[in-house]
């Protein structure tokens, strides 16, 4: 029975802050997670000064919605992505059209979720790389719905999608959402009846009590207390959803990219560029959450690259700049995500400086601006207000 | 502080602290009687074990006067200013760390630098208009001024106010220090600078 409560009262989604926009810097004000959640106070945002980031609780009600609608891939849900794909594959007839339904929908479809917002865009397109003629999101009206506030999520992710699908050159009609009536939606099964895996489940159950006694141990989640902030965010995680993400753009079959600009407002990608005032201090590498920015060292020379495919638009970089380097561009072209460019952004001459030993770019004085400035200005101030009164 | 004027009854004190808003533990230098022995730099030194290059205070040395023109007086004089870490009440620094590594504490308005979350991009540094953060090239990361914070906790008074052989340094409350200052007659003035204002809470007193 342990095991039962134990399941009941498991969050069940995990975050992984490491890639979280909000842990990473106090300037990211990104919401995305709790925009869309439909259980109250199931998400709690940090305040903006020392605790930033995002944290779930036992409220949440396991719908999805944050998974999709996160940009850096942080949060993942206990039957991931993966598991939803390989079901995804397991029902497509090749040729055919796939549905995705709600529970809410009237009608048979080949895969019924509890919320449509659990879509992701890799998920979307998977039966188009399994080889569905179309794929259909079939849903009543939200409106009436007690997690109505997620359906601006999985909108953005059907825009996105057709977006996506219509830069791999497979027109925009592929994918469409379905207006139905209110009413219980049935799931077409595989004609190979799978085990009863709910008989399955009990059983092991009864068979851990009688053998073991003990009920399982509670998953404790393991919290490194030693490991200091700036350790942490030297780590960049992979961004799985991203990497699923590609993993189906390129197994399209039929591909012929296009190249197709769109605004960058609500689309988890985008394109930066770095203007002169670049100091070279690393700071948007160490907190992008993703690890679309890498610097190389040669020779005297530092160069910033950029992988627009991993990068997801948080715009953690351009808030954290400093010196207002970085900025993002308006449009972003979504051929980008199938061809896995690294750009430059920008390659300059570095120099050490005598104060602090660090490295900076190319400057005229022996001083980096920042020893000159911490420096004169104890010096200044002071003179300025004190002398002349005198 | 212990010194308490027999005018101003304790209780009277303790009410405006009450209706004050927040804490805010500060330093009060009276630079008219700095005799500019540097002694507050190397107690600072010594009881934060700052290496070479980084001072959490030094004393800025104004000298005045001039003697090219001979019909005039000379009109010598210097001034003496240690400049520590202001404690702002809307610290620069604080706005500009990317991280959220720096800290003003409610209880006492303490700014401090978090040495876990502080990744050294020196932004502080560049924000500060007083210089008070410094990089500390060796732990590549920002230090400053705590004001002795781990004394503080230990009800002593920081490092560099108990050294003063001048006796030119105060430490207390904002409002605390204020009260005291005025039985002697002494006003206070904060190093205000051109721009946006952080509200230092280190005050001087000058002639």
């Amino acid at each position: 029975m342990n095991a039962l409560i134990e399941l009941g009262l498991q969050v069940p989604v995990r975050l992984d802050s490491t890639l979280c926009s909000r842990f990473r810097s106090t300037k990211s004000e990104c919401a995305a997670c709790a925009a869309v959640c439909p259980a109250p106070g199931a998400v709690r945002l940090g305040d903006g000064a020392g605790n930033n980031g995002a944290e779930i609780n036992a409220a949440c009600v396991g719908c999805g919605a944050c998974v999709s609608a996160c940009p850096n891939g942080a949060i993942r849900l206990l039957e991931d992505d993966q598991r939803v794909a390989e079901r995804i594959a397991q029902k497509v007839l090749a040729g055919d059209v796939f549905r995705f339904a709600c529970n809410r929908a009237k009608g048979r479809a080949e895969m019924v979720l509890p919320c449509l917002s659990r879509l992701t865009e890799a998920l979307v397109l998977e039966p188009i790389r399994r080889g569905a003629q179309r794929v259909d999101l079939c849903a009543p009206d939200c409106s009436g719905c007690g997690l109505r506030k997620t359906a601006q999520q999985w909108e953005r992710t059907l825009a996105f999608s057709q977006a996506l699908c219509e830069s791999a050159g497979l027109g925009v009609a592929r994918i469409s959402s379905v207006r139905v009536e209110v009413g219980n939606a049935e799931e077409i099964r595989l004609p190979a009846r799978m085990p009863n895996s709910r008989r399955r489940l009990f059983g092991a159950i009864a068979e851990r009590l009688k053998s073991g006694g003990d009920a399982p141990p509670l998953e404790t989640e393991v919290v490194e207390e030693a490991e200091a902030f700036r350790e942490i965010v030297q780590r960049h995680s992979e961004n799985s959803k991203r990497t699923d993400l590609l993993g189906v753009l390129d197994a399209l079959p039929g591909l012929s990219v296009t190249s197709k600009e769109v605004s960058t407002a609500g689309i988890p990608l985008a394109q930066l560029e770095v203007d002169q005032r670049c100091v070279a201090c690393n700071v948007c590498e160490t907190l992008c959450p993703t690890g679309a920015l890498t610097h190389r060292e040669e020779g005297g020379n530092y160069a910033l690259d950029f992988d627009a495919a991993q990068c997801t638009g948080c715009r953690v970089c351009e808030l954290a700049c400093y010196h207002q380097a970085l900025h993002l561009r308006e449009t972003v072209d979504l051929s980008l995500l199938f061809q896995r460019s690294r750009v430059t952004l920008i390659s300059a001459a570095l120099s050490t400086c005598q104060g602090c030993g660090e490295r900076i770019l190319g400057t005229a004085s022996a001083f980096c601006p920042a020893c000159q400035v911490s420096g004169d200005r104890r010096d200044s101030v002071a003179r300025r207000f004190f002398s002349g009164g005198n | 502080m212990s010194e308490y004027s027999p005018i101003v009854p304790r209780e009277a004190i303790e009410r405006s602290f009450a209706k004050q808003g927040p804490k805010q533990y500060t330093l009060w230098v009276d630079i008219e009687h700095c005799i500019g022995c540097n002694a507050c730099t190397i107690a600072c030194k010594a009881e934060n074990n700052t290496p070479v290059g980084v001072d959490y205070n030094r004393v800025i040395e104004i000298e005045e006067g001039d003697f090219r023109d001979a019909s005039k007086t000379p009109n010598v004089g210097v001034t003496f200013v240690p400049m520590p870490c202001m404690h702002c009440g809307q610290p620069a620094c604080l706005a500009a760390c990317p991280v959220g590594a720096i800290t003003k504490r409610k209880e006492d308005g303490i700014v401090l630098i978090n040495k876990d979350k502080c990744i050294g991009c020196r932004y502080c540094a560049w924000a500060c208009p007083y210089g008070a953060p410094q990089f500390n090239a060796e732990a590549k990361i920002m230090e400053k001024c705590t004001l002795c914070v781990h004394r503080v906790e230990k009800g002593l008074q920081p490092a560099c106010v108990t050294t003063c052989p001048a006796k030119v340094r105060f430490f207390g409350e904002l409002n605390e220090l204020t009260m005291v200052m005025r039985e002697k007659r002494a006003k206070g003035v904060s190093i205000s600078v051109g721009g946006a204002d952080t509200k230092p809470s280190v005050r001087y007193t000058s002639k």
